[in-house]
Parts: structure tokens; sequence; C-alpha cells
């Protein structure tokens, strides 16, 4: 029982990190109808600058609560002005084309991301100092959890249900679920669509920039070309819970993370990816718009 | 005008290979395949900056037989499919011999294009499969899989007498490799493997597989994969709380193991070939000089100091024989015998194989140095 429990831990801690992942993916495509194949490369890209921030600015050792908190802030919003600027000059002049093109910009934006960052930060592994949170463990019965983990399951439950209510409970939430389901219906209300697009950006973005954060101080060590394996497995998730579907994503990634632990704890770890691509089709075959369904059925 | 087309084509053709002709009449081109970027970085660029090292020594000291060599690096970023592509941009570019790879599964999937283009090959790939073809372009500057797996077998069991080992390793060639030779070995020894299973490299996350590692009470976990992942697993195995010893293979001895493991490296054991460190000839400690003072920094590991023994016999045999030719240098390389290298004495087999059988167990103190704890 107790090792059945633990898998739940291994698997909730990577799942909340590819549902947050999973939201940049489907709140593009909800507004844009856009699969945003850079968004992994950001995440990889939030790691390196905010190791950076934190190298420079507090220097390696120190470790406090405001030094933390900084970092993610400040790379949260580096990240979302990058997330911003990607869709200025990569989507934007590409709205009114075929899909395709779009999908093309998107594969090609993420390749110079992820080779900016090979020629900004070498492509060597880089390594997360290990005490940037403090390195406590938690041992309920032979079920251990640490600091960390409890952080990421923590931050990201809090993230997921703010933007849940920001969605559904405020006007500008509104005025995105009403671009989402119909841009130019959206226009002639009177909402600025760009604004909406530039939103999007900005709230997917940071909370990718706080995954690769976290992904980074779980792991510790980084690389130029990991946002790819990461993006893979959040764009899975999103599918899984319904593209475009808000609580789809984070259902997604949550139902991800614990079926590749689960997979990889009782039946082989070599097998987990197989069987989440097994999963995928699955779904796909019996409900074809994910889970909790895409948000396009509004459309009628 | 339409017939003029293939003559133009043909002069042109003719030109440049009157160009390359005249190039390679006063240099010799020594390839470079290694991974200088992605995750084994560090050994590809420790491979790349050694041969450049070596080279401009010998040049210095005006070439071989009269003649400077030139470097030409190829990235296969430690993949199979870098690896064939990066074969033949070696082969076009008239390259005499090529240094490398690192892993083995790189070294395979360019060896048959060097074979056929008979253009020869050193690497430190211990996989065995890398001299079933008995290829006579290719030597290996290190050892085989199956001779560390024998030792490591015989000390797990007799000398530290582990009663339940698990064994994981990653899906590369040479970890499978490894891993299923441990495990055959420790069979042999009359020890008991429990679990025996594998990792996906560069997923990161392994705490689902150690939780079923867990469950089964192991008293030592052996890792055959790289240090990439093999640093993570340490951390993940000591923050679950699963007691047993960390054995690591050959490609966990790098820095990036202590980084990525943290608090939790202390203690843990590594196979391997003495460390350059630990290296006894004099050879060795001029070489480890003069590459710290071009490049500031320590070789990753003693990889890159294998390859540049193969580089080392390549050019050695080509001095001996006068000969730029490479199955002259290649039939005097299989007779090779004590060429004093930077590794120790260089033998090769008829097969390519080096002949070579020392491993060292460290065991990672708390500053991260390493002490070497058998015999």
């Amino acid at each position: 029982m107790d090792i059945f429990l633990q898998q739940l831990v291994n698997g909730l801690t990577i799942g909340s990190l590819y549902a947050l992942v999973a939201l940049g993916y489907t709140m593009v495509y909800g507004v844009m109808k856009l699969i945003n194949f850079a968004h992994g490369d950001l995440v990889a890209l939030s790691a390196f600058v905010g190791l950076t921030i934190y190298t420079q600015v507090f220097g390696e050792g120190i470790t406090s609560l405001i030094a933390v908190i900084t970092v993610f802030m400040f790379t949260a919003a580096v990240i979302a002005v990058v997330g911003v600027l990607l869709e200025r000059l990569a989507y934007r002049p590409l709205r009114t084309a075929p899909r395709l093109s779009a999908v093309v910009s998107a594969l090609g934006a993420g390749l110079v991301i992820q080779n900016a960052i090979m020629l900004i930060w070498g492509p060597n592994m880089m390594i997360f100092p290990s005490n940037l949170f403090p390195s406590t463990i938690w041992n309920f019965n032979g079920i251990v959890i640490t600091f960390t983990q409890l952080m990421i399951l923590g931050l990201s439950s809090v993230l997921m249900v703010g933007l849940y209510f920001f969605i559904n409970r405020t006007k500008m939430g509104t005025a995105i679920r009403a671009t989402a389901i119909d841009q130019d219906a959206a226009k002639l209300m009177g909402i600025n669509v760009n604004k909406i697009i530039m939103i999007i950006f900005i709230i997917g973005s940071s909370l990718g920039a706080v995954a690769g954060l976290f992904i980074g101080i779980y792991y510790r060590g980084v690389t130029f070309d990991m946002g790819w394996m990461y993006g893979l497995n959040a764009f899975v998730a999103a599918i899984i819970g319904g593209i475009g579907n808000i609580p789809g994503a984070m259902f997604g990634g949550l139902m991800l993370g614990l079926f590749n632990a689960l997979i990889s704890g009782y039946i082989s770890s070599s097998w987990a990816e197989t069987f989440t691509f097994v999963l995928l089709i699955v779904v796909l075959i019996f409900r074809p718009t994910g889970i909790l369904g895409e948000k396009v059925a509004e459309k009628v | 005008m339409k017939k003029m087309l293939p003559k133009i084509a043909a002069s042109v053709a003719l030109c440049s290979a009157l160009v390359t002709a005249s190039s390679a009449a006063d240099v010799i081109k020594i390839g470079v395949q290694a991974p200088i970027t992605g995750k084994y970085a560090n050994e590809g660029q420790s491979i790349d900056n050694g041969v450049r090292l070596v080279v401009d020594q010998v040049n210095a000291k005006g070439g071989v037989l009269g003649k400077k060599i030139e470097v030409v690096s190829c990235d296969d970023e430690g993949t199979a499919q870098k690896a064939a592509i990066c074969a033949r941009k070696l082969v076009n570019e008239g390259v005499m011999a090529v240094i490398g790879s690192y892993t083995s599964g790189a070294t395979e999937a360019a060896q048959t294009t060097y074979y056929r283009s008979g253009v020869l090959q050193t690497s430190d790939g211990t996989s065995d499969s890398l001299t079933k073809h008995k290829y006579w372009t290719f030597f290996r500057n290190s050892f085989q899989n199956s001779a560390q797996a024998d030792f490591t077998a015989k000390y797990l069991v007799k000398e530290k007498g582990y009663k339940r080992i698990a064994v994981l390793s990653d899906y590369s060639s040479y970890a499978v490799g490894l891993a299923d030779s441990v495990v055959a070995s420790i069979k042999a020894e009359g020890g008991n493997t429990i679990y025996q299973g594998k990792i996906k490299s560069g997923t990161q996350n392994f705490t689902a597989v150690l939780t079923k590692i867990k469950s089964m009470d192991p008293d030592a976990i052996y890792f055959s994969g790289y240090y990439t992942d093999g640093g993570l697993l340490r951390a993940q195995q000591i923050q679950l709380g699963i007691k047993a010893d960390f054995i690591g293979g050959d490609s966990n001895d790098n820095p990036d193991f202590m980084k990525l493991a943290g608090a939790s490296a202390k203690g843990t054991l590594l196979v391997n070939f003495p460390t350059p460190d630990f290296l006894p000839y004099d050879t060795a400690k001029q070489f480890l000089k003069d590459y710290n003072d071009k490049y500031g920094m320590a070789p990753a590991s003693v990889w890159a100091l294998m390859n540049i023994d193969g580089l080392k016999a390549i050019l050695y045999a080509a001095e001996q024989t006068k000969s730029l030719d490479t199955k002259t240098i290649s039939d005097y390389l299989h007779t090779l015998k004590d060429f004093p290298g930077i590794t120790g004495p260089v033998s090769f087999r008829e097969d390519g194989e080096r002949i070579n059988t020392k491993f060292n167990v460290y065991e990672v103190q708390a500053d991260n140095s390493y002490k070497i704890i058998n015999n």
C-alpha cells in the first residue's frame, strides 16, 4: 500500500509540472487554434534565465525566501515578454494565413529559441544549486515527500485554481472565453482581440516559466534541448484532457503523470512511454475531443 | 548549349578534384567525431580539445612525415542519426583517420561507413558489438564491456557480499550490453539479481522505477548508463530513502555526476579504468598539465585520454611505416605492442581490441574526490 501511495506522490509531482506546461498549449489553442510548438522551448529558456538571475543577482550559496520569490517573479516576467514577442513576430503576421503556415512558424520559432539557449549558455548541461529550497524530507510510514515536491504540488494547485477563477469569474476571463468562441463576434462586442491574445501569451508563458524553474530546482540538471521532451508530454496531456479546455489541461497533466508512474511501477518503466501513446490513441478513438472535451462545441 | 552543360560540370568537377588532390598532398586530415553539443557535451569537447592539443604539439615539431595535420570536427550529439551524417561528411572531407566517438551507439552507426571508405577509426566505446565485425579499420582504445562486467560482478558478489542486487540501464547499446553482461557475470559468481530494468535517458524523473526497486528491498543498485542519468538516480534514491549502495558503471565517472547528485553523491561507488589523476605515467601528467594550461580545466574524464592514445598510436604507426596508406598503418597497429600511451601501454589484438584489464573501484568522498577502495 505504501508503495502505491508513494507512486501517487511521484506521479502527482511530475503530473503537476506537465499540467502547468499543458495550460500554455491549451490556452493558446483555445483562442488562436494554433499549436504553439515553441512553448516547450520557452519552458527550457525559463530554467536558464532563472539560473542566471539567481547566480548573477544573489550569487551561489545565498538562499532566502526573498531570493527564491524574486527569481520566480523575474523569470516569469522575462518569459512573458519573450512569449509576447514570439506572438508578435512569429504568429501575428500569419494570423490570417492557413493554419499549417502558423504551425510551421511555431516549429521554427521553437528551433530559434532552442539554438539561442545553446548559443548564449552553451551546449553543456547547467546545474541548479541544491540549496534553493530546504532539503527537508518528510516520511509518513514509508511514504516520502520532499519540500520541493510539496512546493511543486502546492504552488501549481494555487496557480491552477487561480487561473480557473480568473477565466470563469472575472470580466477579463469572460472576454478571453468570448474570444475563444468567436474572434470576430468578440471584436464586434468591443473586445480588443490583440490584447486578449497578448494576455493569453503572458499567462501561458509565465506558467511555463514556473514549470521550467521547478524542473531546474527539482531535477537540478538543465539542457538546452530539454524543452522538447516536456513540451511533447504536456502536449499529449493537453490533448488527452481536451485541447482548448483549461480544466482539461490540468486534468490531462495530472493524469498523465499518475499514469506514467503507475505503469513504470507496476508494469515496466520500459513501457511507460508506449502506454502514454496507447492512452492517447484510445482517448482519440473513443473521445476525439479529449476526456473533458474540446471547447469548440460551444461554437454552434 | 545543352551539350555544354555536362562539359562545364565535368570541368568544374575536375578543377575541384585537382584542388582537393593538391590540398590532400601537403596536409594530413584527421577527423574528430564526438558529441560536442547535447547531453554528453563535456566529454565530446574534451575529446575535441585533446585532439587539437596533440595535433598542435605535433605540428609544432614539424608534423608527421613532413606534413602538417589538420583537424576536422563533426558533432554527432551522441546520437546514431547524426553519427551517420558525420561519417559521410568526414569521409567526403578526405580524412585519413577518425577519432571518436564517445558513445558506443554513435560509434557503431558510423563504423561501417569508415570501413567501406578505408578510413581508420579509434573509439572509446566499450560495447562488445563494436569489434564483432572485425573491421580492419576499427581500433578500440578502451576496454570491452564484458571485461568490466566480470570485474564488477566479482567485486559486488565476492568482495562486498551483496545478496540482493538491482541492475538498471538506459536504452543505449552500450548500457544494455554492460547491464546484460553484469547480470550474467553476477549469476556466474553465484550472486542474486533481484531486478533488471531500463530507464529512458534524459527523462529526469526516475522516482517511479526507484519506488518499485524500493519495494524489493535491494542492498545494492548498479547503474550501467551515463552520468547525466546516474547523478539524478542517486539523488532520487537518497530522496526516497532507499538504503542501498549505489554502484555506477564507467560512464558515471564525470564531474557532472557529483553536481547532479549534490550532497547525495557521497558514498557512491564507481567502477572505472584509472581516472586521469590516478594515472601513474609521466606522459599522463605532462598531458594533463598541457591540457590545463591551454583550456584552463581538466579533461572531463579518462575517455578523452583514451581517444588521445588512439590518435597517438595512429600517428606513431604512420611514422614507423613511413606510409599514409590506411591499410599499411592498420596492419602495423594490429601488431603494436606496448606503445607508451597516456593511459598505459597500448597493444591491439587482431580484431582491433585493446589489450587491457585494469579496473578500480572508487568511493566518492564528501568533497567529491575519489578514494580507491579495491585491493
